[in-house]
């Protein structure tokens, strides 16, 4: 029965920090909480684990001054209004709409952490077993690509934190500084849509760059995202930093549909019978390169010239079969 | 959930269990709480049990968690705690508002159905930043054709689609079983028995011009499981490349059927081709940052005839 001790135990130490007026010492918990064994230092290595246990499970439980005490004291509490999770008032058809969505979109590689939210938010309605089972249809619709920064910047946009994190960009690694505003899945990757403090402008952020541990400041650090810019960048060439230029594609009509789909009507500039021709901002030029380079001999870079010209060269150094001919930036 | 929980295990579910039976004003059946949070009814007794020891100090009736067990119902009544569920961890929150607005991304989806609404609400209870927190987009797909699709999935019924095949680099009608629609990587698949090849296929639906959904039905086979997006098949040819370090992204791209690091940094990989356009997509994006060390005659060539073709067009 050592876990249903163990159960009670925990329930009841929350129970008590939930409830009580001030903070409790150590002292107040060994004697008001049932569940401890006698002894010292018995109840100091349980109640260190026990700690432990809460916070890993969502627990605020913190240090706090008890008022009144001389020479100060400190006590454990538990504030109920970051312990208890606002009613969000969800109807039994929204319910089961947030469960159907877990069951088809895999985010990550488990399932435990939308399910337990669901609980949270009075259990798993509707539905149940396997969907579409009758049809044999896989349940599962779509599967998101997991990422370590992922939920701290979460963390930190839902709670405007300021965040701190190792980028490596093209120029090299640098520490960067910034608000998040936004995580966007897009192409198959993860993005932080941020403002930079250092470089004093929004920036878009690729998760799978993000090198080692996002550290992040205390909550409301900054005051929110600036409204957002209608036409957010979501071209793997629009991520490149400084300005952007205007490279005017023309695409064989053949393929003209293809080039439509990944630009977008709005970049269109001229069309004709035999050809598509488009204007598309570039800040990262090798990304762009790969873009035409997949129409093969379907297109041609019209314009800038210079792109035009190291495009030639980038060719001539395959034609050549020269390992050695150097690619441009 | 067959083996016993462990104490963390049930405190999770009780920390949810007892502020939800406790605000039914009529409790609530077993039966009904082992659907919600996943329990047998075995484990659900032992936790009940358990909590009804739970309270404060000086634990006297009106200081403990009061639970009745009337039959098949519970009633559970409460001092001042454990009148609300724990918040949601960033964890928890995330889980739910990406699949979440996964779903309503897909094209078709009801921007007011009972899924816009309960994000609505879930994420305008968590926080400041989090109406606007995530923004999903899984792929572009025409809602017309994704519905087809997915009906012509539900119905067994037999397809036919305008595609274009990318590493073929043509256009071309095919007549499909369509198995199951789904998102990954940034785009959406069709997989299905594909007639005019003989075998299974995923077609990417930014391909897919437009769909027919035919009369005809057809057999799904026992063995349908996931089809993967590219398989090589055995007489497929092969071709060896050397990669520069910058470039090693391919090896997590592609299926490559061998890794070896070279002395000099390079990494040795040996790719299967399907399609000759796609291997002169690899090479001319490639450039310098990879070495053809070994393919058969036909393929030898490759990155220099592809280079020269499109510089056909720079009038080189």
């Amino acid at each position: 029965m050592a876990q249903s001790d163990k159960l009670e135990r925990l329930m009841n130490l929350t129970a008590a920090l939930l409830h009580a007026e001030r903070p409790l010492t150590a002292d107040d918990i060994a004697e008001r909480v049932t569940g401890y064994s006698e002894g010292r230092e018995a109840f100091r290595r349980t109640f260190e684990r026990d700690k432990d246990e809460l916070r890993q499970l969502g627990v605020p439980l913190t240090m706090a001054p008890i008022p009144g005490s001389y020479p100060e004291e400190h006590g454990y509490r538990i504030d109920r209004t970051d312990y208890e999770l606002p009613d969000p008032g969800l109807a039994p058809d929204e319910l089961a709409a947030l469960r159907l969505a877990l069951q088809a979109v895999r985010v990550g590689e488990e399932r435990g952490d939308g399910t337990e939210a669901l609980w949270k938010l009075g259990g798993l309605v509707g539905g149940g077993g396997e969907p579409a089972a009758s049809t044999g249809v896989p349940g599962e619709l779509a599967s998101l690509p997991p990422d370590p920064s992922l939920v701290p910047l979460f963390r930190a946009v839902t709670e405007r934190r300021v965040a701190r994190f190792t980028y490596r960009a093209a120029s090299g690694s640098s520490p960067r500084e910034v608000e998040p505003w936004r995580l966007d899945y897009r192409r198959g990757r993860w993005y932080l849509t941020a403002y930079d403090h250092d470089r004093g402008d929004e920036r878009n952020f690729r998760l799978d760059r993000i090198h080692g541990e996002v550290e992040l400041d205390e909550p409301g650090t900054f005051s929110g995202p600036a409204p957002s810019s209608p036409d957010e960048p979501d071209e793997p060439w629009a991520f490149g930093e400084g300005d952007a230029v205007t490279a005017v594609l023309r695409v064989d009509a053949s393929h003209a549909g293809l080039a439509l789909d990944q630009l977008g009507a709005h970049r269109v500039v001229a069309s004709d019978d035999r050809t598509t021709t488009f204007g598309v901002p570039v800040t990262s030029w090798p990304a762009f390169r790969s873009f035409v380079l997949s129409f093969l001999d379907h297109a041609e870079l019209v314009e800038p010239a210079e792109l035009r010209a190291d495009l030639v060269t980038w060719l001539e150094g395959i034609a050549a079969g020269s390992p050695d001919v150097g690619g441009a930036g | 959930m067959s083996r016993s929980l462990t104490a963390q295990e049930r405190l999770r579910r009780m920390l949810a269990i007892v502020p939800w039976v406790a605000g039914q004003p009529d409790g609530a059946t077993v039966e009904e709480i082992c659907q919600r949070f996943d329990l047998r009814p075995d484990q659900l007794q032992a936790c009940l049990d358990t909590v009804f020891m739970v309270g404060v100090h000086p634990y006297t009736p009106d200081a403990l968690v009061d639970v009745i067990v009337d039959g098949d119902r519970v009633h559970i009544r409460l001092p001042d705690f454990f009148t609300r569920p724990l918040r949601l961890t960033p964890a928890q929150a995330f889980a739910l508002l990406a699949a979440g607005r996964s779903l309503q991304s897909v094209p078709g989806a009801d921007p007011t159905g009972p899924l816009a609404r309960g994000l609505d609400k879930v994420a305008a209870s968590l926080g400041p930043g989090t109406p606007a927190a995530v923004e999903i987009d899984l792929g572009d797909a025409s809602a017309d054709a994704l519905a087809t699709l997915q009906r012509a999935v539900e119905e067994d019924r037999r397809v036919e689609l305008d595609y274009y095949s990318y590493g073929r680099d043509a256009h071309g009608v095919r007549t499909v079983d369509p198995w199951r629609v789904h998102a990954q990587q940034g785009q959406w698949y069709l997989d299905a028995w594909c007639h005019a090849s003989g075998g299974r296929r995923s077609f990417r639906l930014d391909r897919v011009h437009s769909v027919r959904l035919l009369d005809e039905h057809f057999e799904r086979p026992d063995d349908d499981g996931p089809t993967e997006v590219f398989r090589p098949r055995p007489e497929d040819p092969r071709v060896v490349l050397d990669l520069a370090p910058s470039a090693t992204w391919v090896v997590g791209q592609y299926p490559v059927e061998a890794v070896e690091e070279r002395p000099d940094g390079r990494v040795r990989v040996t790719l299967a081709v399907a399609a000759r356009a796609w291997l002169d997509r690899l090479l001319l994006n490639l450039g310098p940052q990879a070495d053809v060390v070994e393919a058969p005659s036909g393929l030898a060539g490759a990155g220099p005839d592809a280079a020269r073709r499109v510089l056909g067009r720079y009038g080189g």
